[in-house]
């Protein structure tokens, strides 16, 4: 019987068939590098997963986004431990993914045939930063907010259209209810679709033309390794693992955190992004009146379109890196300007401004929130029915 | 190869795809415990019980089937909510008093008194229950729901949920 059943499904599911498929050998001297694709693909099921059942509490309304968020943390059992590791998990995946691209980048793997793997993998790591840009909002405390007034004007600064984009974004002139349930939107609905399709893409590229191996082998060499499944899968399997286990521990360990609610007119607030967009942040203090452009625009977008265009400006035959002194050089540079601006982004001193005392405005966005935190009447302290009889 | 390193690999290759196996067991267990059980938590709250005043016992004197709405306080997760309910009060004399829930005990319509043909009527699928609750017609399992009610300096409370 269970033969039976066993032959029904694989005469129409022909999962045998799959499996001959990984069984590709890949080229050989695959090293544990190799495993950073696997752990992005991990993480981000991770972060898909945990994500999906965050939304079962979630709230995207200023009204009610801080108290379920906090309401996750502290009352829904696991919530804590699910929403640090989706936390975490954003984390682990930008580093993962740039250390991917790092990976590509040293080993020239994004020459030719290569080119579009190079070109839809940059796109995905910028998804990767769209999702830390619309999922820091959510919890809507001081840094949520602050830090998307501070992107949102990032993006206003773009020549010509950048007062059009911001107003896209924020769905109107301030960060608002429309903000949030935008950015929600874009995290949950759109980013999600668009990194399924991409990374489908990229697989099926991936597949298609194989691994690029490393530059050093000789053309023989690129054959012949052991194959993916089971050999590499295993290898990517531990090295997930281990990563499962860090991230599983840091979601116990290290809390979440979460921040005072939200409060437009708080000016003794300090905004800081997300540790991954510090170098950014950094970068914007270096220029300042009409210069600004640059930092906030120019090189962005030109170290953008670089990334995209490395494999149409680098043509050259693939060679091992020692022999690539200006490759090693600009990625080297790159990387420590980029290490080096988080770190002084991080260290940046704080305003030392003590809260100022302020009248409450009765239309102020954080007013109503206060009020649905602040209404938790004692049990029982208010059950006045009211009466209808008939 | 000669076929020991053949064995070999194989043996290789068998330990590789237990491990898989067993790594993605420990992952999907790891990750299904929690998550399912963030998931699943609402249905083992337990709501917590507590005592609503229905109002004064002597305004309610000789009421038959007399619909009462009436509010309360209940946490909804995060938000502190006002909650509504209906019920039917019978006084039954002697202090003492039936309260009915509207709610159908087949699927959660709120039934209505029909003074005309002395029963709770249900709109939705046409259940009917007598004066004292029971089912005489219609889909309903159960007689409607009864809940607890007392009697304290003068008012009627009845049971929440």
């Amino acid at each position: 019987m269970r033969r039976r059943i066993a032959a029904f499904f694989e005469s129409r599911l022909p999962l045998s068939d799959v499996v001959n498929h990984l069984k590709k050998p890949l080229p050989k001297h695959i090293n544990w590098l190799f495993s950073l694709g696997s752990m992005a693909a991990f993480l981000l099921i991770l972060q898909a997963v945990t994500g999906a059942f965050l939304a079962l509490y979630y709230s995207p309304s200023p009204d009610h986004a801080y108290n379920s968020v906090k309401y996750i943390s502290h009352e829904v059992p696991f919530g804590v431990f699910v929403r640090g590791l989706h936390h975490w998990g954003s984390s682990a995946l930008v580093i993962v993914v740039f250390l991917h691209l790092l990976r590509v980048v040293l080993y020239g793997s994004y020459k030719a045939p290569r080119e579009l793997t190079w070109m839809v993998g940059v796109i995905l790591f910028l998804v990767v930063l769209g999702f830390g840009f619309t999922g820091y909002l959510l919890p809507w405390d001081q840094k949520a907010y602050w830090a998307t007034v501070v992107g949102v004007e990032i993006a206003g600064t773009v020549p010509l259209i950048g007062d059009f984009i911001a107003k896209i974004l924020r769905g109107g002139a301030e960060v608002g209810a429309v903000t949030l349930t935008r950015f929600y939107t874009l995290h949950t609905i759109w980013l999600p679709w668009l990194v399924f399709v991409l990374v489908g893409l990229h697989l099926f590229f991936v597949r298609y033309y194989g691994s690029a191996g490393l530059p050093q082998n000789r053309p023989e060499e690129m054959q012949g390794g052991k194959p993916f499944y089971p050999d590499q899968l295993f290898e990517d399997a531990v090295a997930i693992l281990v990563l499962f286990i860090l991230l599983a521990a840091a979601a116990i360990f290290i809390p979440v955190p979460l921040e005072e609610l939200a409060n437009p007119t708080d000016a003794s607030y300090d905004p800081r992004p997300e540790w991954y967009f510090l170098f950014l942040f950094q970068l914007l203090r270096y220029f300042e009146g009409p210069l600004e452009v640059i930092g906030t625009f120019v090189i962005p977008t030109a170290a953008i379109v670089l990334l995209l265009l490395l494999p149409f400006l680098d043509k050259r035959e693939r060679v091992p890196l020692r022999k690539r002194p200006v490759a090693l050089a600009v990625t080297s540079l790159s990387v420590l300007a980029i290490v080096t601006l988080t770190i002084l982004g991080g260290r940046s001193p704080k305003l030392e401004t003590p809260s100022e005392p302020s009248i409450k405005q009765s239309e102020s966005p954080s007013n109503d929130a206060n009020q649905s935190e602040d209404a938790t009447p004692e049990e029982d302290a208010d059950d006045t029915p009211v009466f209808d009889f008939n | 190869m000669t076929s020991e390193t053949h064995f070999e690999q194989s043996k290789r290759r068998t330990f590789f795809k237990s491990g898989i196996a067993f790594i993605s067991g420990v992952i999907s267990l790891a990750m299904a415990v929690p998550l399912i059980g963030a998931a699943i938590a609402p249905a083992f709250k337990k709501g917590q019980k507590k005592w609503v005043d229905l109002g004064l016992v002597e305004l309610l004197k000789g009421a038959r089937h007399k619909k009462i709405n009436y509010t309360f306080q209940a946490k909804d997760g995060w938000v502190q909510a006002t909650r509504e309910r209906s019920v039917y009060v019978t006084d039954e004399g002697g202090g003492r008093f039936v309260v009915f829930s509207r709610v159908c005990t087949h699927l959660g319509c709120l039934v209505r008194w029909d003074e005309k043909k002395r029963h709770y009527h249900c709109p939705c699928h046409g259940g009917i229950f007598d004066e004292t609750g029971n089912v005489i017609a219609g889909p309903p399992p159960r007689p409607l729901e009864r809940p607890s009610v007392k009697v304290e300096n003068g008012i009627l409370y009845v049971r929440e949920v």
